[in-house]
């Protein structure tokens, strides 16, 4: 019956733990572990109401309509967040084999996944799924220096080989199966900085910080010349329909009600840059809570049904 | 260029963009499938049908535009290399706010707004600073 405490305060408090960045893979583990928690806590009230011999019998339908509900909310969020992103995935990935084309500058550096579009714009992106791509645009090659690039392209692969997406995924079906008064923005933002604070750390090892931080620089003020209309921050907002602008498009009126006060998860991760990972003690505690949350619901299951 | 590789790495729509393309700056378009079939087929091996799918696919996405000519169709580019890098480019971009669309691709980063860019600069020469100080890590 705590699975209530696990869905609403608790991930904003997480989400404001912000030393723990600088152990990214263990935070994630640490907030999957609590997320499932949580799904786990939910879909025990039945089993637990069903077993137990005190309570009356609307208690019990009652609680068999909260966990079968809550299991088909996971299940119907996770078949339409699978089957949309799987579709924006080939089309998309259509569209850059199509009209990319490859680069020498790049072809040394990573295998035949690497797209160049045609476009001024400074962008790089991935996209993952069966049809791997890094995706760049001229604007990117012409915008950075080789050291950068390099940088870029190692951040990029290492969401391809460690398969962020899927810890995305994860937390947008779990983040729409969530009615959604109870949603917490924080934590879907807190996860996407984490996902890209683990990749900057991965590049970091094979560019040094200080190109990496050059190439967060370069990128984020190409995009937008002096007349920065750009409002978005790829990890910063949750729901919110900012409305985002390529670089020179004027009449976007997104950046107006952008408030100045919040934070840039860009500046979080170029900080973090320079920050020592964190210590061996701290990190195997992290590993030992999230064991500890996980095994929490299973062990009160296993209580009530004995 | 190895004929496993073709579909694998996407070549294959590239391809077909690329001689529809080249029929159009020589005047040659619109193209039929058997036309782009010969043409790619001059330097690799592949199924008429092969061909087929992915045009009508590539029309689908709105690349190529399609119109009929007896029993089949003829096939156009929408428009130039850059146009629809712009288009799509456009269309992605304005759609990053969406999160399905940050979660379907991830990118290096946001965009940020010119205050923003303002306090990277200002964390740069920090990071620059703490790391010529420090040893590397």
């Amino acid at each position: 019956m705590a699975a209530g405490s696990l869905a609403g305060p608790g991930p904003r408090v997480m989400a404001g733990l912000t030393r723990f960045r600088r152990a990214p893979f263990e935070a994630l583990v640490v907030w999957q572990c609590v997320s499932l928690a949580g799904v786990v806590a939910a879909l025990a009230v039945a089993p637990a109401a069903v077993a137990s011999t005190t309570l009356p019998g609307w208690a019990t339908v009652v609680a068999l309509l909260f966990s079968g509900g809550m299991l088909a909310r996971v299940l119907w969020s996770g078949h339409r967040v699978g089957t949309r992103l799987r579709s924006e995935r080939r089309r998309h990935g259509e569209l850059v084999d199509a009209l990319g084309t490859h680069d020498s500058r790049t072809a040394g550096l990573a295998g035949g996944e690497v797209r160049v579009l045609a476009h001024p714009t400074p962008t790089a992106y991935c996209l993952p799924g069966r049809r791997r791509r890094v995706v760049l645009t001229e604007g990117t090659l012409l915008a950075l220096p080789a050291d950068e690039l390099a940088a870029v392209l190692a951040h990029e692969r290492a969401h391809l080989r460690a398969r962020h997406d899927l810890v995305l995924e994860f937390f947008a079906v779990l983040h729409e199966a969530v009615p959604s008064r109870l949603r917490a923005v924080e934590a879907l933002r807190e996860v996407r900085l984490l996902v890209e604070v683990l990749a900057d750390r991965a590049a970091r090892k094979v560019a040094g910080p200080v190109p990496l931080a050059r190439a967060l620089v370069s990128l984020a003020r190409g995009a937008h010349p002096d007349t920065a209309l750009g409002a978005t921050d790829g990890t910063t907002d949750g729901d919110a329909a900012d409305g985002g602008a390529v670089g020179g498009s004027a009449g976007d009126g997104g950046a107006a009600d952008r408030s100045a006060g919040a934070s840039s998860a860009t500046r979080d991760r170029m900080l973090l840059l320079t920050e020592p990972d964190a210590s061996p003690a701290l990190r195997m505690a992290m590993l030992a809570f999230a064991a500890l949350v996980l095994t929490t619901p299973v062990a009160l299951l296993a209580v009530a049904l004995g | 260029m190895p004929h496993k590789a073709i579909n694998k790495l996407g070549e294959l729509e590239r391809a077909v963009m690329d001689a529809v393309w080249a029929a159009g700056a020589d005047g040659r378009a619109p193209l039929s499938v058997r036309e782009v079939h010969d043409e790619l087929s001059r330097s690799r091996d592949l199924a008429y049908t092969t061909v087929m799918t992915v045009m009508g696919r590539l029309a689908e996405s709105g690349l190529l535009t399609q119109e009929r000519s007896g029993r089949a169709y003829l096939y156009a580019a929408a428009d130039s290399r850059e146009e629809l890098t712009a288009t799509s480019m456009r269309a992605q971009l304005s759609g990053m706010a969406a999160p399905d669309r940050r979660t379907a691709m991830l990118h290096f980063l946001g965009d940020a707004t010119a205050e923003e860019i303002a306090d990277l600069k200002a964390a740069l020469a920090e990071v620059e600073q703490r790391h010529s100080e420090g040893p590397r890590p």
